[in-house]
């Protein structure tokens, strides 16, 4: 008899979601499968409501990544005003933008994937979780701690709130940085560069002990896609878009944020409420492609930062000759190098005097009816459009959210797992916890992706070789 | 012997994971924390699952389908204390706006095969569903009153949260009124009271992320709006937001309409 395994909901991993696996007659694995099962509404309800209130409202789409809507809501509304925003302006929102990747990274590394590497895949599922890590090694953890706390505590000077602050705004932001804030914030700095330098040090060792695990952690060429300066740099605010394939080769370059809808098209499953965004020139499913740490670091130039570049080319040479890094469980690296980037830059920009200046908002009407607001948040590149009338009344909204972009990948990724522990009848806690762990390495938010109202209830689904349905299971 | 650690269960329904998230925000609690009681159900740290019953079910989400319901039923049995954080629990969340709205429009919209998607029509409040002992307000809450209510259940007394409205935060903090010196319309005077009048601190007026606090006079509000030259559909939306369903939000949202 065939059957399916359901692991629901995947724990760890910011929101609800569903996997099942599909095998054949002798326990074979066929396929598997992400299912994305919440469904919140936001494009739809937010239609006539006020471009003004947009920042506010996209924000509570995700309260890990809060910060990165608000950010690139205020870049929409600054688009539909029609104005350059203050240069001081532009370097808080960068600041803020940093703190974001500071705190989510460090979530993802420390307290959601350091524990299956440092206690283990197989130990025991109570233990291995924060507390497990805080029970065993105590030193690390509370580092780890106090280095998301950091990025936190920007957000908060910044915003006066962690999640869902109101301090961005089309224009600008609403309040000017101060000395003692500035001061407070870079007394932070050594402690978190050095925390960010022993997460990469771990990793590294984590990488020599699960040198055998690691080629099936999604270990595929795809696209990669992500912002890049106007210099090739890695950028995180604006930028350009640039696409390289599998192979290192940079395939597309400099694309207008604008013109995002010609390059991507997204698709749909009767069985996930995520849809699949897919690189259009290639069409559907080939134009796969990822974005996040691991496209964003492949597909840059060089890191305008010393200590994370040292380690970008470090990272690079994994790749071999003329070849992109193209296995996912790499996506822990590269975030850490992001987390370390982040760190230097955040420095940067607290040390430039410019960020003190009082004037950090420009104001006008609308002048345009429609703009896009583009950044790179912590899972990859998101894009907020907006179509307004005279009034700023929202006449349509689209959102394209990392984790979505990263839809086709994970179930792909998701299969190679399957395919390699799952023999037989024999499931044991530590394949299901490899499976969850390789969705981990994109480090998915579930509450984001699935910013479009309610939860599907849990449904399994059994199809033959020629994607017939044989049975199905709700509950 | 030693006594038995307090176990802790955290669910989540419709959210963004925001209030779930502000219990790991208190990291110089978390260590603390993570000694002094048993974190027995939170998915965002943990796989693990220990069985109920548990002494403190928190609740963060908005019930959005038939299974929740089901879901938020088998967890009130479980739970010798039940409290919603936030206004996704408190109030239906954000997400309620879909409440003014045709659900099935939405699903085509965003979904090739909509007969697949099961959902209510509306975002309802967890509290109309099943009793709840204590609900905690905000989007999102504040942890220090979070770690309060915690400490109050634990310790069997009262959770000191208070009542007024946002206005009184302004008057704590010295902050200079933005309606009577800006002209600029603001919730506070029907909001309660917990971020610490935040919006009104960058001059511009508070949007009522807490919802309503005890007895507000949203129609005063109103009235006083128009006179700030506010049309009906700016005092429409201003409350219909992220408290939009909780009761005097919404009639006041809906005299608007
Ligand atoms: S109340 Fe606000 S912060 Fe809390 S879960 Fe809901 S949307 Fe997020
Ligand atoms: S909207 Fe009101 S309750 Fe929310 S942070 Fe602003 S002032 Fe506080």
């Amino acid at each position: 008899m065939s059957k399916t395994v359901t692991i629901a909901p995947v724990t760890r991993i910011e929101g609800h979601a569903k996997i099942t696996i599909h095998l054949d007659d002798k326990g074979t694995v066929t396929d598997a499968r992400f299912h994305v099962n919440e469904f919140r509404g936001f494009e739809k309800f937010c239609e006539g409501r006020l471009m003004w209130e947009m920042a506010g409202i996209t924000s509570r789409i995700c309260g890990i990544c809060p910060t990165s809507h608000l950010i690139t809501s205020a870049k929409a509304g600054d688009d539909i005003l029609a104005v350059a925003i203050p240069p001081t302006a532009e370097k808080l929102r960068r600041l803020i933008t940093l703190a974001q990747w500071i705190q989510s990274h460090a979530l993802s590394f420390f307290h959601l994937s350091s524990p299956d590497f440092l206690l283990g895949f197989d130990s025991d599922p109570a233990t291995r979780n924060i507390f497990g890590l805080i029970a065993k090694d105590k030193e690390f953890a509370r580092r780890g701690i106090r280095l998301r706390k950091f990025g936190q505590e920007i957000i908060e000077v910044l915003g006066s709130r962690r999640i869902h602050t109101p301090w961005a705004v089309a224009g600008g932001v609403r309040e000017p940085f101060e000395v003692s804030k500035r001061d407070y914030l870079l007394a932070w700095i050594p402690e978190a560069r050095e925390t960010a330098l022993l997460a990469l040090k771990t990793l590294k060792s984590i990488h020599e002990n699960f040198s055998t695990d690691i080629p099936n952690y999604g270990n595929f060429r795809s696209l990669f896609v992500g912002l890049v300066a106007p210099d090739g740099a890695l950028e995180y605010y604006d930028g350009t878009i640039r696409i390289m394939d599998g192979g290192g080769n940079i395939i597309a370059d400099k694309i207008d944020p604008h013109s995002y809808s010609d390059q991507f098209g997204e698709a749909t499953e009767d069985w996930s409420y995520l849809k699949f965004p897919y690189y259009k020139p290639l069409g559907y499913p080939q134009g796969m492609y990822r974005v996040g740490p691991l496209a964003r670091v492949n597909i840059c130039d060089y890191i305008d930062t010393p200590l994370a570049e040292e380690e970008r080319q470090i990272f690079k040479a994994m790749a071999g000759q003329a070849e992109a890094v193209n296995n996912s469980f790499y996506y822990h690296y590269a975030r850490l190098i992001e987390l370390l980037f982040a760190v230097e830059k955040a420095e940067a920009l607290l040390n430039d005097p410019e960020i003190l200046n009082p004037h950090v908002r420009s104001k006008a009407m609308i002048n345009r009816l429609m703009g896009i607001g583009v950044s790179e948040a912590p899972r990859g590149t998101l894009f907020h459009q907006y179509w307004v009338d005279e009034n700023g009344v929202l006449q349509k909204v689209n959102l394209i959210i990392a984790t979505a972009q990263n839809n086709l990948a994970m179930n792909r990724t998701v299969r190679q797992l399957a395919m390699r522990y799952i023999d037989g009848n024999k499931i044991t806690d530590g394949i299901l916890n490899r499976i969850e762990a390789g969705i981990r390495c994109f480090d998915p938010c579930l509450s984001c992706s699935t910013h479009a109202a309610g939860q599907m209830p849990l449904h399994v689904q059994l199809f033959d070789a020629d994607h017939r349905l044989l049975d199905e299971i709700r509950r | 012997m030693v006594p038995k650690k307090p176990k802790i269960a955290v669910f989540k329904f419709a959210s963004c994971d925001g209030c779930q998230l502000s219990l790991l925000d208190a990291e110089d609690e978390l260590l603390l924390v993570a000694g002094a009681v048993e974190i027995a159900n939170f998915l965002e740290a943990s796989r693990r699952v220990v069985k109920g019953p548990y002494d403190i079910g928190l609740v963060e989400g908005s019930i959005t389908t038939p299974h929740d319901v089901e879901r938020v039923r088998e967890i009130r049995k479980e739970c010798r204390v039940l409290i919603t954080i936030g206004a996704c629990a408190t109030a239906g969340g954000i997400q309620a706006l879909r409440n003014w709205k045709d659900v099935k429009e939405f699903t085509r919209i965003v979904y090739a095969s909509p007969e697949y998607i099961s959902t209510l029509d509306r975002s309802m409040p967890v509290g109309s569903y099943v009793h709840v002992d204590f609900e905690l307000r905000g989007c999102p809450i504040n942890k220090y009153q979070l770690l309060e209510v915690l400490n109050a259940f634990l310790n069997n007394r009262k959770p000191t949260i208070p009542t007024y409205s946002v206005c009184m935060e302004c008057k704590l903090k010295g902050t200079v009124c933005v309606m009577v010196a800006g002209g600029t319309p603001c919730l506070g005077p029907a909001t309660q009271a917990g971020c610490g009048a935040l919006c009104p601190s960058y001059a511009r007026g508070c949007y009522g992320c807490f919802g309503p606090m005890e007895n507000p006079n949203t129609s005063a509000l109103s009235r006083h709006f128009t006179e700030l030259g506010e049309s009906n559909l700016d005092i429409m939306l201003a409350f219909r937001g992220f408290n939009a369903y909780a009761e005097a939000f919404r009639k006041e949202s809906d005299a608007h309409e």
